[in-house]
């Protein structure tokens, strides 16, 4: 298992030090020595390579590029800087003033995370006045807060802690009253202990400037100085887990986490996030087997460095209501078995016609051993993977890859609500619209994005008037214009009428077509629910349209239906009158992770292992496979879901052709070319433009858009299994009614026809 | 020693200002007032800027910036071909800081009540100058009703032609607007007065870039003080000599000093720069309360300069270089003498618990380190504390000053400097009585 023990975060390192040795140019200037002015003038420096700079670290002359910072010089010149403000994804605040320096000819000691570089410029970072500075500035930082690491979260992993190390003195000179501060009760997701908090104003420009919610500010003067949200109120950001990250010190800190845990306890493993399209990579952190938080990895090309807080905080219902032993239905009720009996009882079913939907968080192992189960073991054609009623064909990616969305300068939404189907999508679009001003376009349900948009229109027939309206002109007078649909209009009968049109549309406002310098530029994307949907997909395991299984099941034709963690399901599909039920014989099996309403109406239950618990291969919404590996084992007699396929295929005596992992991932290489290793963490172009659909000729209709998705937290089943998500969820609640009262929390996940939809 | 003249009124750039006369625009024009505006607002801008570089006008509102040169940052158009400016990409203002919060000082508080027009020309002048056509007063919250004389004065300018669009047929279009503060003292602060103007908290911003690239609204922007705005009409329209002829060279012209404390007749008054202390407490306030004998310290201009012991004061000379000679500043000029009878370490103390009150909280020496400066004076002033705390005290404002992203920090360690190098011995002295085994 290629795991590593858990080490302070990389990103949250608390000095900037540049990875590469300083760049130091052999030169024979005079290094930066004050020379008397009885002395001659040293011989002016030859002049810096074009967009550079000639400066001097701690007497080092370097090239730095023209517009630097002076921190950035440091860096570069590997001097250590030590900061607590300072993010370099967040604006420059130069509030904690730790990252002072010297400067020859400069009054006073300047913050160099924002000081621009001149010409000659000679920065000391080693002399007694920088150290001198920054030891008064700790001295500062610490005297009101509390000391507290052995009870705090943060202990560990903490800038704090571990500049006062370097720059703090072993005792206190502060002899008055410390100053204590109000917990704010800013929602389920984040503790507070503000008597820790050092005013660096990180999560408060987080806030306002990547998650686009104005909520976190500060409060009060001087030392009053209170980070809050004024009227205390649960944050509304699908993404605020991420100022628990950002937060230097121990104010912030995960409430699910809190006191489960220390950092150098926990055994970290590489992992994907799959609830989204995004693909974020993140860490996995266990103790003893038992996942006890999840946090992201930095990747400019994905995430950046962030994560969304389904992500962050659901991995509790890894350990809730779980599926730990195969259940079988005896005399009307689901009871504990062994593997032996459950495989006897399926072989029996499987004997009859079957049928099988596939889930939405599979991964191409899953997928492909799900699909060959089929194809080679029971030979039928009767699975798939899509949500009932979805036409996805060929065509269910990205082709603007998601750090393109750094150029694109106009954006059409269709049936699609970023900011709850992609948050980390939604980061990149708001950047766009509110640094560069791009024009962003919508048709469906309003929506509240968290920047400025145009909305044209609810219905898809407003598609018919974008021709003539002036988006169209934008659209065509742009760069790099991009069109976002999200999967779940295909599911609409009129949806490949939708995306053949958005096609048509494409083409004629130059959404696809060659740029200048030659390159094809095709702006035409589908954003789907989750990588698992992409995935398999990719692994082509669909046969008949989910809901023609369905339809089979309900009408008898199908004897035996095998629902493999799939969550889109009511269990009216399943069974329309349920007094009928008994009498046909019928046989659900339920393959997945929980006791979901839909397991409990089984006939035999089989426990396969979550996404933690398996190592597997994952597709992002760009057509990037990443690896995800398995952080701890499957609980109890749970199985890998390839193992479970492999061993009922070997009971209905049709084995599968693999043994090993190994074996099945060579299959999924063979499967399609992104999953070989060589071209895994890079993006892989799919089928870039709609297979014309002739068989359905269902026109647009002026049905309006249904919001994609209504309840965030909960839109997967995974989701629903979670208190944490059920807490969140009721949060939004509340905030929607303007109450101030907290709604009881259900103790049972429970199900609600809109969120199994944005599934 | 020698004695100044006094100020005629017409030498005077406020005669006003004790408030004897009309402060309407009826006494304005009749004190000569708007005379001459019309040739100002024809003259090119860049021969304005010249004017005041030689006249030595340094900023009145602490700095003692020279104001040519303050001007001169602020784009002008360039010319093209034909000679016409080319429009600037961006809007440029003039903001007016009138948010006078430092203890003392009440000199621009008589400005807008007694003669707020010499502003409203200054303002008017200033935004032809720097190409503004907006210009802001930001007036301190408390100024209420000084504010509404101000506001007052831009009515009856713009019912007589002097604000608007094509002022005095001259083609130049200028507005201006009162804004009032909240009554924070940090929103003084240039940076910060922007971000309270611009309706955020008022927090200093980090500089660079400084306002005149990146100002208010991202703009070009100039702000100075009341006095340095209304005292550019008057240097304009004058001959250089006018003004130059007073002060020593870099410290030129007439200052309004407010005095106020242990002297017979506190007061506002305009005098000549580089007027001695001395001669400014005895000639023009009637002198110290017990005699010049009875003067223990002299807070020379403001609460964040620091204090001048009595033997200093006696020779000391009011301008920027003298007493930046002396290790204090000129500041807004706001004398406070306190002569024996005034427990200095309680001032001091006052004032340290006014530098706590005020601190902004954006940075952490200020925000952590300016409330212990304060606790530990309050100890050492009542003798609780050891002879070492005192030096930890010292110790302690050398950790403030200089590393804060404003000067709020600097003004409030000074004073409490100037205390520990003049009246260590009293802190000592309270130390002993108070705990004898010490």
């Amino acid at each position: 298992m290629p795991t590593r023990p858990a080490t302070p975060k990389t990103k949250a390192a608390p000095t900037a030090k540049a990875g590469a040795p300083a760049q130091v140019v052999t030169s024979n200037v005079p290094p930066a020595a004050p020379s008397p002015a009885s002395q001659a003038a040293p011989a002016p420096l030859p002049p810096a390579p074009e967009g550079f700079l000639n400066v001097f670290v701690n007497g080092n002359l370097i090239h730095v590029k023209r517009g630097s910072t002076v921190m950035q010089a440091c860096t570069q010149a590997g001097a250590e800087v030590p900061f607590f403000c300072y993010h370099e994804r967040l604006s420059i605040a130069g509030n904690c003033r730790m990252c002072l320096v010297e400067v020859e000819g400069m009054p006073k000691p300047i913050a160099s995370c924002h000081w621009p570089i001149a010409e000659g410029m000679k920065v000391k970072t080693d002399s007694p006045l920088t150290t001198e500075a920054r030891k008064g500035t700790m001295e500062m930082l610490l005297i009101n807060h509390p000391l507290d690491c052995p009870i705090c979260d943060q202990g560990g992993e903490c800038t704090l802690q571990d500049l006062s190390v370097a720059y703090g003195s072993d005792r206190s000179a502060y002899h008055e009253f410390k100053r204590a501060v109000d917990d704010k009760d800013i929602g389920s997701k984040i503790k507070t202990v503000m008597t820790r908090c050092i005013h660096c104003t990180r999560c408060i420009r987080f806030a306002t400037e990547i998650a686009g919610v104005e909520e976190m500010g500060a409060t009060g003067r001087g030392e009053n100085m209170q980070v809050g949200t004024y009227v205390e109120h649960a944050l509304q950001s699908e993404l605020s887990g991420n100022m628990i990250d950002l937060c230097p010190v121990g104010a912030l800190t995960s409430r699910p986490y809190a006191f489960t845990a220390r950092p150098w306890e926990l055994v970290r493993t590489t992992s994907i996030d799959i609830l989204d399209a995004v693909g974020t990579p993140i860490t996995v952190d266990n103790r003893h087997g038992q996942v006890m938080r999840t946090q992201p990895q930095e990747n400019a090309a994905i995430n950046e460095e962030w994560m969304t807080d389904a992500a962050r905080f659901s991995y509790d219902a890894l350990h809730t209501n779980r599926l730990t032993t195969p259940l079988i239905r005896r005399g009307g009720e689901l009871q504990p078995c062994g593997w032996p009996e459950a495989f006897t009882s399926a072989k029996t079913a499987l004997a009859q016609p079957v049928g099988g939907i596939l889930g939405a968080m599979a991964s191409a192992e899953d997928a492909l051993s799900f699909k060959m189960f089929f194809e080679n073991t029971l030979t039928s054609k009767m699975y798939d993977c899509r949500p009932a009623g979805s036409q996805l064909e060929g065509f269910y990616t990205f082709n603007t890859p998601l750090i393109e969305f750094e150029n694109v300068d106009a954006v059409l939404l269709v049936g699609c609500n970023p900011r709850l189907e992609a948050p980390l999508l939604n980061v990149r679009l708001r950047r766009a619209v509110i640094r560069r001003r791009v024009p962003v376009a919508a048709i469906g349900p309003d929506m509240d994005l968290t920047y400025p948009h145009q909305n044209l229109g609810n219905a898809p027939d407003a598609l018919e008037s974008l021709a003539k309206s002036k988006f169209a002109e934008v659209l065509k007078s742009a760069q790099k214009p991009a069109i976002i649909l999200s999967a779940s209009v295909l599911t609409r009968p009129d949806g490949p009428a939708i995306l053949a049109t958005l096609e048509k549309l494409a083409k004629k406002f130059g959404v696809q077509k060659v740029l200048q310098n030659g390159e094809g530029w095709n702006g035409l994307n589908i954003l789907a629910a989750t990588a698992g949907r992409i995935t398999a997909l990719d692994m082509q395991a669909k046969a008949t349209p989910t809901a023609a299984i369905l339809k089979s099941y309900q009408t008898g034709k199908t004897e035996t239906l095998i629902v493999y963690g799939e969550d889109t399901i009511l269990p009216e599909d399943i069974e329309p009158d349920t007094k009928t039920r008994n009498t046909k014989h019928q046989t659900l099996i339920y393959i997945g992770t929980h006791l979901t309403p839909l397991a409990q109406m089984a006939d035999l239950v089989l426990p396969a292992a979550a996404w933690t618990e398996k190592s597997g291969l994952y597709a992002n919404c760009e057509g990037r496979v990443q690896l995800a590996h398995a952080a701890v084992p499957a609980p109890l007699n749970a199985k890998e879901d390839w193992k479970i396929f492999r061993a009922l295929s070997e009971e209905l005596g049709t084995p599968l052709p693999f043994n090993t992992l190994a074996q099945l991932r060579s299959l999924v290489a063979n499967q399609h070319p992104a999953y070989q290793a060589e071209n895994w963490n890079r993006i892989t172009r799919r089928t870039q433009t709609p297979t014309p659909n002739a068989q359905n000729p269902t026109p647009i209709t002026s049905k309006p858009f249904q919001p994609v998705i209504t309840d965030y937290y909960l839109r997967l089943e995974y989701l629903r299994q979670s208190p944490t998500m059920h807490k969140c969820q009721s949060e939004v609640a509340t905030a929607k009614l303007g109450t101030t009262a907290t709604p009881p929390t259900p103790l049972l996940p429970g199900k609600t026809k809109s969120s199994r939809k944005a599934a | 020693m020698s004695t100044l003249p006094r100020l005629k009124p017409e030498d005077k750039c406020f005669p006003n200002l004790c408030g004897t006369a009309d402060w309407g625009i009826k006494g304005y024009e009749q004190r000569g007032g708007y005379k001459g505006l019309k040739k100002l607002l024809q003259t090119p801008q860049t021969e304005h800027i010249e004017k005041l570089k030689q006249s030595g006008l340094r900023g009145r509102g602490g700095a003692g910036f020279p104001t040519g040169m303050k001007w001169s940052f602020m784009p002008q158009p360039k010319l093209d071909e034909r000679g016409k400016p080319i429009p600037l990409a961006k809007p440029s203002y003039l903001v007016c800081n009138a948010d006078e919060g430092e203890p003392g000082t009440c000199k621009d508080r008589d400005i807008l009540r007694f003669d707020p027009h010499t502003l409203v020309e200054g303002m008017i002048v200033g935004c032809y100058t720097l190409n503004a056509k907006v210009g802001y007063i930001y007036v301190r919250g408390e100024y209420y009703d000084e504010s509404s004389h101000l506001q007052q004065a831009i009515n009856e300018a713009y019912k007589a032609g002097y604000l608007g669009k094509n002022i005095l047929g001259t083609g130049v279009d200028c507005d201006i607007h009162v804004h009032l503060g909240a009554g924070a003292y940090i929103c003084g602060e240039e940076t910060a007065l922007l971000e309270s103007l611009e309706g955020k908290k008022g927090q200093p911003r980090l500089k660079p870039p400084f306002p005149a690239g990146f100002g208010l609204y991202g703009c070009p922007t100039t702000i100075n003080n009341v006095e340095t705005i209304a005292q550019v009409p008057p240097i304009l329209k004058n001959p250089l000599e006018w003004f130059t002829r007073w002060g020593r060279p870099g410290n030129s012209g007439t200052k309004i000093f407010s005095i106020s404390g242990s002297v017979h007749k506190p007061c506002n008054i305009e005098a000549p720069m580089s007027i001695p202390l001395r001669e400014l407490i005895d000639e023009y306030c009637g002198g110290v309360i017990g005699g010049w004998e009875n003067l223990q310290a002299i807070i020379p201009g403001g609460s964040s300069t620091p204090m001048l012991n009595a033997e200093t004061a006696s020779r000391v000379l009011m301008d920027f270089d003298a007493l930046k000679a002396e290790g204090t500043g000129l500041g807004t000029a706001a004398v406070v003498v306190m002569n024996k009878q005034v427990d200095v370490l309680r001032v001091m103390t006052r004032i340290a618990a006014f530098y706590h009150h005020e601190s902004c909280g954006q940075c952490t020496p200020c925000r952590e380190g300016v409330g212990w400066v304060h606790r530990l004076m309050e100890r050492l002033t009542h003798g609780e504390g050891t002879l070492a705390e005192i030096d930890q005290l010292y110790a302690l404002t050398k950790k403030i000053e200089g590393r804060t992203i404003c000067a709020f920090a600097d003004g409030a360690m000074w004073p409490t400097q100037g205390t520990l190098k003049h009246f260590r011995h009293l802190i000592e002295e309270r130390i002993k009585t108070k705990q004898p085994a010490a």
